[in-house]
């Protein structure tokens, strides 16, 4: 136990060095660990934010039992230990790579807080003083050591906020996520839109079966699944076998395990049963320029899996195969839209469909986010 | 007399009422009219008292009623009566569907009989129990006459508030409408009219069973005298005294007497010019609001919250879901003023700061649902800054609608998804479209005498002084507490209060 405690807080002074200025903050919890010896099973500084075992995927933050009862008064204290360090931050990481500021951080905090608490209980106790209200209890889903843990990580190694908490609420979803799997971006919501419409005004596309490549965290595949409103079937690929066991964990979590099915493989090659059969075809393959991976707010480029963001040298490698698959996989009249890094990248491959495929696809358009950056480009098959 | 009772009450348009006195969301248990001819009072009165919680007409005191041959001969005979004289006998109107097809004659009437002051059988009416002058006792005393003043003075006052005599001819007015053969040309139209109608009615009924009730009750204990039944006097003085009691109540619910203000509503809050001091303000009076939310009961939600920089908020909007949120949180619309010692200024000098306040009410109901075409709104994504896409990890996904005929402009940030921020803005947006649209009818209507000049953004209702002196005062009311504390932690319902009954009162005086 004793060891335990050495080498925990040890361990934390370490990295607290590392960042400059923020010893002050972190000095009521070092001194909290040390003096509360109940709080130092390692079951509670080793579980919950150590790194996920291959075999299987890590529960999220919210879907936890809550068995950690914790004073009211020691979570107040780590929050405006949190507070204090996510304030501390100001603007400095928006400056150096347009990461996020003291508010989106404070934000992030209440988040993590409402994930933690028992679901009964109103995340506002935390601004309610008086001694009641401090000496009650409360459950949480993690001990508040892993609490402590969990935020330095955000704000000292940029770990995502999604990493954290384990889960991304994603249009009406709430997904589960880890490292290895990409976090579903805001824009990518919008596909979502773009498949609900194009079934509605030609609902013989809401039969047979869709494609979902490169699935990751099954947001679009289940976001379609769901759009097709029990018609129909997904097929959702991807390489990585972690993406495939966080997707079909969420697939589940939705009930949709016979209407979405994961494969693992690369792109087309799990397909090939469906072959000129797909009604849509649907994307968010990697598409960042090679060159710009380096540069990369810290939240991707040191946490997020190269193999869902690297597009080769200008960022097209993939996007090109996919439209080249459609060609083949998708049957007449069948929809596809991809994800891509904008204006420049919609027109290429717009240009691509118009030269390589002439009278292949028709009705290709780009279409905009609500940033209104050219995001998406979609198409139907001859 | 019990089945007058019940009559009222199941009487109700229950799919458009929001029952005045009730706290209760359930809905009323409506009777059919055939069942009034044969009904047997008690399980009338106990299909009423369970179809509501809360406390008044509905709990009447006959829940332990005794069924004395006296009261029974009682009530025969009221019930004759009743039929005899009074539309309120006519099955017929108590369907509301009758009421739209062919019974009008019956409605006037009601309108009438309203009007025309109902009394004991000696002749004893509320006004005269007034002229008496009889003390008002101790609630503990028990001695009828106290209890009736009471009650009595009680009803005087939720008749003002109520504008008794305006609502009886705005109900006559719409009645007639409604008799118009070709009123249900335009449904929309019909409906509202139909609706408002309907509410009126049954605030209406309610005042008038409670006067009845009163009324009832003083010539049960006559009656009970002149038989010598101590057991029924003292049953009957008891209903006095729970009558006596739920008046209060009632009292303060006539002040939210308003189409909407049973409504959830959202609260914004601005912080005025001056920087970081003006932004901890705003901060300030929305956590006021919060607490005395959670005092309350209500639900709070945030749905957007535009942090300050060094602290407070530039901005934020809560929800506030609960029964006459709206009707109570309408009292704080306007500008409040603080004046302090700004913590933020290191020369300490005094600061004064302003932040305004806007209630909008969420009607839901459809009764002015503006409807919102799709190409009328600019949708971006708010605060996106950069390549976006994959190279961007942020929980930012803000989204501001603008609703471009209007100017209307809402942003949602504080929810967890792109998505759920969109439908969260939308939801903002159809409230306040609803509530720009019911401004323009009630202009147009000018029976409506509430201005919304009165309350408009840009006036100054409040001022909280922490330096040199300890005050909270609303200009309005000249209302004053001199602890700022426990105004800020959310003990606003004396303000509250105060502004309600003055603005209600103010317009019954004048009528």
């Amino acid at each position: 136990m004793e060891e335990l405690n050495s080498h925990g807080t040890r361990q934390m002074k370490v990295r607290l060095t590392g960042f400059g200025g923020l010893s002050t903050f972190i000095r009521p919890p070092l001194h909290r660990l040390k003096s509360t010896p109940c709080a130092l099973s390692s079951s509670v500084l080793f579980s919950s934010s150590s790194p996920p075992a291959s075999q299987s995927h890590q529960v999220p933050l919210f879907l936890r039992v809550p068995k950690y009862a914790t004073p009211v008064s020691d979570l107040q204290k780590w929050y405006s230990w949190a507070s204090d360090l996510a304030a501390s931050v100001g603007s400095t990481f928006l400056v150096s790579d347009n990461g996020p500021d003291s508010s989106l951080l404070c934000r992030e905090l209440r988040w993590l807080l409402e994930d933690a608490l028992q679901e009964d209980i109103d995340p506002s106790l935390i601004h309610q003083v008086g001694v009641n209200s401090a000496q009650r209890e409360v459950n949480l889903k993690t001990g508040i050591e892993d609490l402590y843990k969990l935020w330095i990580q955000r704000i000292e190694e940029r770990r995502p906020f999604q990493y954290i908490v384990g889960c991304e609420h994603w249009r009406d979803l709430v997904l589960c996520v880890q490292e290895g799997v990409l976090i579903p971006r805001p824009e990518t919501e919008i596909i979502i839109d773009l498949v609900a419409d194009v079934i509605s005004s030609n609902r013989g596309l809401k039969e047979g079966f869709w494609a979902d490549l490169g699935t990751g965290s099954g947001a679009i595949a289940i976001g379609t699944a769901r759009a097709l409103g029990g018609c129909g079937n997904v097929i959702a690929t991807d390489l990585s076998p972690v993406a495939v066991k966080v997707a079909s964990f969420n697939v589940q979590r939705y009930g949709l395990q016979g209407v979405v099915e994961v494969r693992e493989g690369s792109w087309f090659e799990p397909l090939k049963d469906v072959q000129g059969k797909l009604a849509g075809l649907v994307s968010n393959p990697p598409y960042i320029p090679s060159e710009n991976i380096p540069g990369l707010q810290a939240e991707v480029g040191r946490h997020e899996p190269k193999l869902a963001l690297d597009g080769g040298v200008d960022g097209m490698d993939h996007l090109l195969h996919l439209c080249q698959g459609a060609a083949s996989m998708l049957r007449t009249g069948g929809f596809f839209a991809l994800e891509t890094n904008g204006e420049k990248q919609s027109k290429l491959i717009l240009d691509y469909m118009e030269k390589e495929h002439r009278g292949t696809f028709y009705n290709a358009k780009a279409v905009p986010d609500f940033a209104g950056v050219l995001r998406f480009v979609t198409a139907f098959r001859v | 007399m019990l089945l007058r009772r019940s009559r009222s009450v199941s009487s109700l348009q229950t799919n458009v009422v929001r029952p005045l006195f009730s706290s209760s969301s359930e809905p009323q248990t409506t009777l059919p009219s055939s069942s009034l001819g044969s009904a047997c009072p008690v399980e009338d009165s106990s299909t009423t008292g369970s179809s509501s919680c809360s406390p008044g007409i509905l709990n009447s005191p006959h829940g332990s009623c005794r069924k004395s041959a006296l009261q029974k001969s009682l009530f025969l005979a009221s019930a004759h009566d009743f039929a005899k004289n009074s539309c309120w006998g006519s099955p017929s109107t108590l369907s509301s569907v009758a009421w739209r097809t062919h019974d009008f004659g019956g409605l006037r009437l009601l309108g009438t009989q309203a009007a025309v002051e109902a009394s004991t059988s000696d002749g004893l009416t509320v006004d005269r129990i007034l002229s008496n002058q009889w003390p008002i006792l101790d609630e503990n005393e028990s001695d009828w006459k106290s209890h009736a003043t009471a009650i009595s003075q009680s009803i005087n006052l939720i008749k003002r508030r109520l504008q008794w005599k305006k609502l009886l001819v705005r109900l006559q007015l719409l009645s007639a409408q409604l008799e118009k053969p070709d009123i249900w040309d335009d449904p929309a139209h019909a409906g509202r009219i139909s609706r408002e109608q309907g509410s009126l009615m049954s605030k209406m009924k309610q005042v008038v069973a409670f006067e009845r009730e009163l009324l009832e009750h003083i010539d049960m204990i006559k009656l009970a005298r002149e038989e010598n039944d101590s057991d029924l006097e003292l049953d009957s003085l008891n209903a006095l005294l729970r009558m006596r009691r739920i008046s209060k109540e009632k009292e303060l619910e006539a002040l939210l007497a308003g189409e909407q203000d049973s409504c959830s509503c959202y609260i914004e809050v601005q912080a005025g010019a001056g920087g970081t001091e003006s932004m901890d303000w705003a901060a300030m009076v929305m956590q006021m609001y919060r607490l005395w939310a959670q005092g309350r009961g209500y639900g709070i939600t945030v749905v957007d919250e535009m942090l300050g920089d060094v602290a407070g908020i530039k901005r934020a909007t809560i929800k506030v879901d609960g029964e006459y949120a709206f009707g109570y949180a309408k009292s704080e619309v306007g500008v409040h003023r603080l004046v302090r010692i700004s913590p933020f200024d290191s020369n300490k000098r005094r600061h004064t700061s302003f932040a305004a306040v806007a209630v909008i009410p969420i009607t839901g109901d459809g009764s002015t649902h503006v409807q919102i075409n799709e190409s009328d709104l600019r949708i971006d994504r708010f605060r996106a800054g950069g390549a976006g896409g994959q190279h961007v990890n942020t929980t930012e996904s803000a989204v501001r609608i603008v609703h471009i005929p209007t100017g209307i402009t809402v942003t949602c940030q504080n929810e967890r998804s792109q998505h759920q921020n969109k439908a969260s803005a939308m939801a903002v947006l159809q409230s306040r479209l609803d509530q720009l649209e019911k401004a323009r009818q009630t202009q147009m209507n000018m029976e409506h005498t509430q201005s919304l000049t009165d309350n408009s953004w840009g006036n100054q209702i409040r001022s909280y002084v922490m330096h040199p002196y300890r005050m909270v005062k609303d200009l309005r009311t000249n209302f004053e507490v001199s602890n700022p504390d426990s105004v800020l932690n959310g003990d606003i319902d004396g303000f509250i209060m105060s502004y309600l009954s003055a603005s209600v009162d103010k317009d019954g005086d004048s009528q």
